[in-house]
């Protein structure tokens, strides 16, 4: 399997007046394709700033970060947008839908920015809702749809674009626990199908449930390794 | 259609489609913004036309005087005063010669000249008396006036040769005169005591001093009223509007000569030239106009700012979607695009409900409050190209506050 992350000694410093505060500091790390891996730490070990450099919303301050084989450590904010609408599907705590557009057109949206005309759009899109078992639910907005349906509609809609990488922020931090089974047993599905997943966590028992496990402390990796060998 | 503009062309409908969808998802608050721009507009459109109709009826009222006129008119220059005075008190200076010495200028110049003085005179008809002006003129007149008799017909250069009593009367003096309405050609009226034959009635002009007026031939006038050689006033019709101000000049020049005069400001004679007139009035107008449209554009620029405030509280509300777009792939120029989208289309339906307003209003100035309003198509192309600048100019901010949003920032808004 060829190599979907690299992060050579990633680093991401901020500027606080005077002080530096290294949220990353000289992190390498690779993730072959089919991978399934969560990243766990408790909050402000860094494990945010990760997943954000990991997902192309934030850049490093240092190293280098190649995405399928291109480095885009350095890349400006529309090229960066590009890749994340090509490479990269997202699934947040809180869904982030959209209200005021129905499940269909949701799913849409990634299709949208990649200028995908609308009829093949929506063929796509109601492709991807069926997948995540949706398909008989597609004009119905956020409202209407259960916690763990809207996190479908958000899975499908990350899916939308046949992305490399489904990059997770807490699936199922928002989900009660059967819904959250539900939502680790629909990744687990995915990931048999080939789908490259990173799941962002401080959950021990969430992370412990995928194949590696990543652990992050004070900016740098704690642990990496299977998750049966993964201790707390 | 090659690939990139195709893609502009579907990018463009996208945001158009996302923006009406959120126009339509906030119908009050839409409404209320866009009403700022349709009252803006329809300002624009109605002010603009009751300027031009302002315009237009003081142009038709001076081009009723007559067309290129000038009046060489008795006594001291007056500056600037070119409003027609009435002849009745002015000490004529005019004399037969200058008449002589304008009608000698030549077709090139002059179409033709006619003198005339005026009277205050008694008027009685059987028992019926009435007092009105008499105006001792020549047969130019009613060409030179454009002031033609409506019925019988004017008198003629025959009657004005041999001193003929006969007289042409306004149509006010003939319903004081003939009440019971019959037809008073060849009726003998007394001007002063003196008979007078009539021989026609003027048309109708709508103002006293043309209605009220009785016109005999200059030299019956002369004899028979004022015992006065010279004229009040010279009435010429200058060939056309480019050589009126050599014409002014020449006349000018010529009078002065005669009178033994050294120049303007110690002369007895002045000329008013329907031109200056008509320019005066016309600055006046359109002063008027530019002002009404400022006003009306301010409230256009109200309504614009009234946009940007909107969508900055819009920009600021929906921060999260701006946030998810963003991770989903939208770049600053979709971004960008979607929210200028939308306040361009918000302006432009304001501003085709203000066009409608406007020219509602206009009508209903013109029909209703008996104002002249006149609709220019150039308002209502300015008016809607003003409303789009303004939804672009003022959305603009927002929609660049917006495409610069920091997608991290921005999904963690709450």
């Amino acid at each position: 399997m060829s190599a979907l992350i690299e992060f050579d000694d990633i680093s991401r410093h901020y500027r606080m007046g005077p002080s530096t505060v290294k949220a990353i500091d000289g992190v390498s790390l690779t993730v072959a394709e089919g991978e399934f891996v969560s990243i766990i730490g408790p909050s402000g070990s860094g494990k945010s700033t990760l997943m954000n450099i990991i997902g192309c919303l934030d850049s490093p301050t240092g190293g280098i970060y190649r995405l399928a084989g291109t480095d885009v450590s350095r890349m400006d904010r529309n090229s960066l947008a590009g890749v994340r609408n090509r490479y990269i599907g997202f699934v947040f705590q809180t869904f982030n839908l959209l209200g005021r557009e129905s499940a269909l057109e949701n799913v849409e949206l990634p299709l949208v920015y990649a200028g995908i005309p609308s009829k093949e759009r929506k063929e796509r899109a109601l492709e991807m809702l069926e997948r995540v078992g949706l398909g008989d639910r597609s004009d119905h907005v956020p409202n209407q749809l259960s916690g763990g349906q809207r996190q479908r509609v958000a899975i499908a809609r990350a899916l939308a674009g046949e992305p490399k990488l489904l990059l997770a922020d807490e699936p199922t931090g928002a989900l009660d626990t059967k819904t959250g089974v539900e939502i680790m047993k629909l990744f687990h599905e995915l990931n048999t199908e080939g789908v490259t997943l990173v799941m962002v966590t401080h959950d021990n028992d969430l992370a412990r449930q995928v194949k590696r496990v990543v652990q992050i402390r004070d900016g740098q990796v704690l642990q990496d390794v299977a998750a049966e060998e993964f201790e707390v | 259609m090659n690939s990139s503009t195709l893609r502009v062309f579907r990018a463009f409908r996208e945001s158009l489609v996302m923006s009406l969808r959120s126009i339509g998802s906030n119908k009050v608050r839409s409404f209320l913004t866009a009403l700022g721009v349709m009252i803006g507009v329809a300002a624009v459109i109605a002010l603009v036309a009751l300027g031009n109709g302002a315009q237009l009826s003081v142009q038709q009222s001076l081009e009723s005087l007559g067309s290129n006129l000038l009046l060489v008119y008795s006594g001291e220059p007056r500056g600037g005063s070119l409003v027609r005075r009435s002849t009745t008190n002015i000490t004529p200076t005019l004399s037969e010669e200058d008449l002589n010495f304008i009608r000698a200028l030549g077709s090139e110049l002059v179409v033709m000249a006619a003198p005339e003085s005026s009277a205050t005179a008694q008027l009685k008809y059987g028992s019926v008396n009435t007092v009105a002006t008499v105006i001792g003129t020549g047969t130019g007149y009613p060409d030179i006036r454009n002031f033609l008799p409506v019925h019988g017909q004017f008198f003629s250069e025959l009657d004005v040769d041999t001193r003929k009593a006969v007289a042409v009367i306004g149509v006010q003096v003939y319903r004081d005169l003939f009440p019971e309405g019959f037809d008073p050609l060849g009726q003998s009226i007394r001007i002063n005591g003196i008979n007078h034959r009539v021989v026609g009635i003027m048309e109708e002009k709508g103002s006293s001093s043309s209605d009220a007026a009785v016109f005999v031939p200059i030299s019956t006038f002369q004899r028979y009223i004022s015992g006065e050689r010279n004229y009040a006033l010279i009435n010429v019709q200058a060939a056309s509007a480019e050589v009126m101000r050599e014409l002014q000049t020449i006349i000018e020049n010529g009078i002065l000569r005669s009178h033994r005069l050294s120049g303007m400001d110690s002369a007895d004679f002045y000329i008013a030239n329907q031109l200056d007139l008509l320019s005066t009035m016309q600055g006046v107008t359109e002063t008027f106009t530019v002002l009404l449209g400022s006003i009306a554009a301010i409230s256009l620029i109200v309504g614009g700012i009234g946009i940007m405030n909107i969508m900055l509280v819009s920009v600021s509300e929906r921060t999260r979607e701006i946030g998810v777009r963003m991770a989903l792939g939208a770049r600053g120029s979709d971004i960008l695009q979607q929210f200028i989208t939308e306040a361009v289309i918000i302006s432009l339906i304001g501003g085709l409900v203000g066009i409608g307003l406007g020219v509602g209003a206009s009508w209903a100035a013109t029909r209703f409050g008996g104002m002249a309003a006149r609709v220019s198509l150039n308002s209502v192309v300015l008016a809607f190209g003003f409303a789009f600048v303004i939804g672009l100019f003022f959305g603009g901010y927002p929609a660049f506050r917006a495409s610069r949003l920091d997608p991290i920032e921005a999904l963690r808004y709450e």
